[in-house]
């Protein structure tokens, strides 16, 4: 069997039996482009001499070759290029890196437009042209993989293994509640920070294009496998298939107070945007609980909407030094009048103030 | 301009990071993916305490309202009133008309209240404006409704079920044409609202009679119900 997935990773090492390490990698689910080293170059000519091979291998053979040879060109054309505009930039072209080319793309040729793959770019051909698969079947025309007549092999494996799983955990859990055992809360599969990998990611990973409806079955059997009682104890393989939800891109430092003549703790935080209103704001703690706008209450705001947003997120503050000894006072505005209000004019009822969403 | 660019800006960054491509959803500003802010904060302690509050927390959520609020004062049912009353986006004026005629409903509760006689009559009568109307939505809201179908070159008026959203519609708008009615220079729109808003609490008054009106129709097209589905 070992052999066999090793075949699937790399047929044509695979002959001469000298894979050793990569028999357990071959236990994901990429399986390897067309070979383009020069020592499996030649393996493919001992190959083609011999007489006994199949028809599909002897066309897969040629294929390769052909592959091989069209990447090969590729590859020496990307090189080519590569010094070439290294040295356009005035750059070393030994130490010049994908980054550089980028950079060096993103100056030579502006563009606006939107969609980032439509933008010009200059990529190693590896990663241009897409992967193929390599030969499933050995020199007699027998296929490695036991799902190999199912078309898509790759897919119905990851189906076939999930249901096993289901049934091994199904399994465990009969043993548990024998046991009178139940699973551990604490160690519950939380699944809401992340979602099932697209079906474009899936397809790219598998080296097969799906159907949308082999899709939709591919995230039942995995929102089945991964709603049982213990399957946390397969974590690993269900998360290798989700997409982390969360993308941190900013880190929030919290302000630090700062101690006025009275030696009261303030806050002051400035140019605060919503919409086209713009305020500065200072919290003070301890504080009276009073609101000034612009020096005045909160009769600043003529309309009862704003007069009850600006009570609620005064409110809101308030309530969290419920229960302390220390209040907070707000200021808001209180150093420049900086609360820009746009009139625009309506008709009929004079001029109305536009106010943004809790611009206080 | 800064205005122009700001709400631009706010657009840019409304995509987001995690999601390969943004679905256009109509003229709307969010994506249809977006769920509905839980503002007040009652509904979030309930998450919290039920522990669904996980589920919510990567959700791509939309802004609240300008309306909306976690005041107590807060009532979604009344601001969608205002919201159906308000016309050319009026909103002050709009909520000032509801103001005034649950001030006009507590009047006219008050001057009942006073003029009872006995303890009993006044346990009956309800002052708080906001029960009174709610009360009056909810007598207002029909059970059927008509709906055209063609058959034979005919159209037959065909009741139908009539979904919740749609029920309440009808009767809050029902309220309001009811207190458009009367000319505004003798009597004022709010006058004539907190009426319409008392008498259908009663289950009595125009609304009600309106709603009984299509039931009665309704009752008349019986014949036609399987046009519905034939």
């Amino acid at each position: 069997m070992l052999r066999q997935i090793s075949r699937l990773v790399d047929p044509l090492k695979g002959r001469n039996l000298s894979l050793t390490s990569s028999c357990v990698e071959s236990k994901l689910l990429r399986t390897s482009q067309f070979s383009t080293n020069a020592s499996e170059s030649n393996a493919v000519e001992d190959v083609d001499t011999k007489k006994t091979l199949n028809k599909a291998m002897r066309t897969y053979l040629e294929r390769a070759r052909e592959h091989d040879e069209f990447m090969k060109t590729q590859r020496r054309e990307f090189e080519i290029g590569k010094r070439h505009l290294a040295n356009m930039m005035g750059e070393n072209p030994d130490t010049f890196t994908q980054e550089d080319i980028d950079n060096a793309i993103a100056y030579l040729f502006p563009s606006g437009l939107y969609e980032k793959k439509a933008r010009p770019m200059m990529k190693p051909p590896e990663e241009v042209f897409p992967q193929r698969k390599a030969a499933e079947f050995d020199e007699t025309g027998r296929p490695y993989h036991f799902l190999f007549y199912t078309g898509r092999p790759n897919f119905y494996q990851i189906l076939h293994e999930a249901v096993q799983h289901i049934i091994e955990l199904n399994k465990f859990e009969d043993a548990m509640i024998r046991k009178k055992l139940e699973p551990d809360p604490n160690l519950t599969l939380e699944l809401s920070g992340s979602k099932w990998i697209e079906k474009e990611i899936l397809e790219t990973n598998l080296v097969e294009t799906i159907t949308d409806k082999e899709y939709s079955s591919f995230i039942n059997v995995m929102d089945r496998l991964a709603s049982l009682p213990y399957s946390y104890r397969i974590k690993d393989l269900i998360m290798q298939y989700r997409k982390s939800l969360i993308n941190q891109s900013k880190t929030f430092e919290a302000i630090i107070p700062q101690l006025d003549e009275n030696g009261r703790q303030f806050v002051s935080v400035y140019e605060c945007r919503r919409k086209r209103a713009t305020a500065s704001v200072t919290v003070r703690s301890p504080g009276t609980g009073k609101i000034t706008i612009n020096d005045l209450g909160i009769d600043y705001f003529n309309g009862v909407q704003q007069r009850e947003q600006a009570s609620v997120v005064w409110y809101n503050i308030f309530d969290r030094f419920r229960g302390k000894q220390q209040k907070p006072r707000f200021f808001y505005c209180t150093e420049k009048q900086r609360i820009i209000m746009h009139q625009r004019p309506t008709h009929g009822m004079g001029q109305q103030r536009t106010i943004g969403r809790n611009n206080v | 301009m800064a205005g122009i660019n700001s709400l631009f800006k706010t657009k840019i960054l409304l995509k987001p990071n995690t999601f390969s491509a943004i679905v256009q959803n109509g003229m709307a500003i969010f994506p249809s993916y977006y769920i509905e802010p839980i503002y007040k904060k009652e509904d979030q302690e309930a998450l919290k305490k039920s522990g669904e509050i996980s589920e919510y927390v990567h959700m791509p959520t939309k802004a609240a309202l300008n309306s909306q609020t976690c005041s107590v004062s807060y009532d979604p049912i009344l601001s969608l009133f205002t919201n159906y009353l308000m016309r050319k986006g009026q909103k002050e004026l709009a909520r000032n008309l509801v103001e005034r005629s649950l001030e006009q409903v507590k009047r006219i509760q008050l001057e009942r209240y006073h003029k009872c006689n006995s303890d009993e009559e006044r346990a009956k009568i309800e002052l708080n404006p906001k029960i009174i109307f709610h009360r009056a939505v909810e007598n207002g809201k029909p059970l059927l409704q008509l709906m055209p179908v063609k058959r034979g070159g005919v159209k037959y008026q065909v009741p139908v079920p009539i979904s919740e959203y749609k029920a309440r519609f009808l009767s809050m708008n029902w309220l309001i044409e009811a207190g458009r009615e009367k000319d505004r220079t003798k009597v004022r729109f709010w006058t004539q609202l907190a009426r319409e808003l008392v008498d259908a609490s009663n289950n009595t008054g125009k609304v009600v009679r309106r709603k009984q009106e299509l039931h009665k129709q309704c009752e008349a097209n019986k014949a036609y119900a399987h046009y519905r589905w034939s």
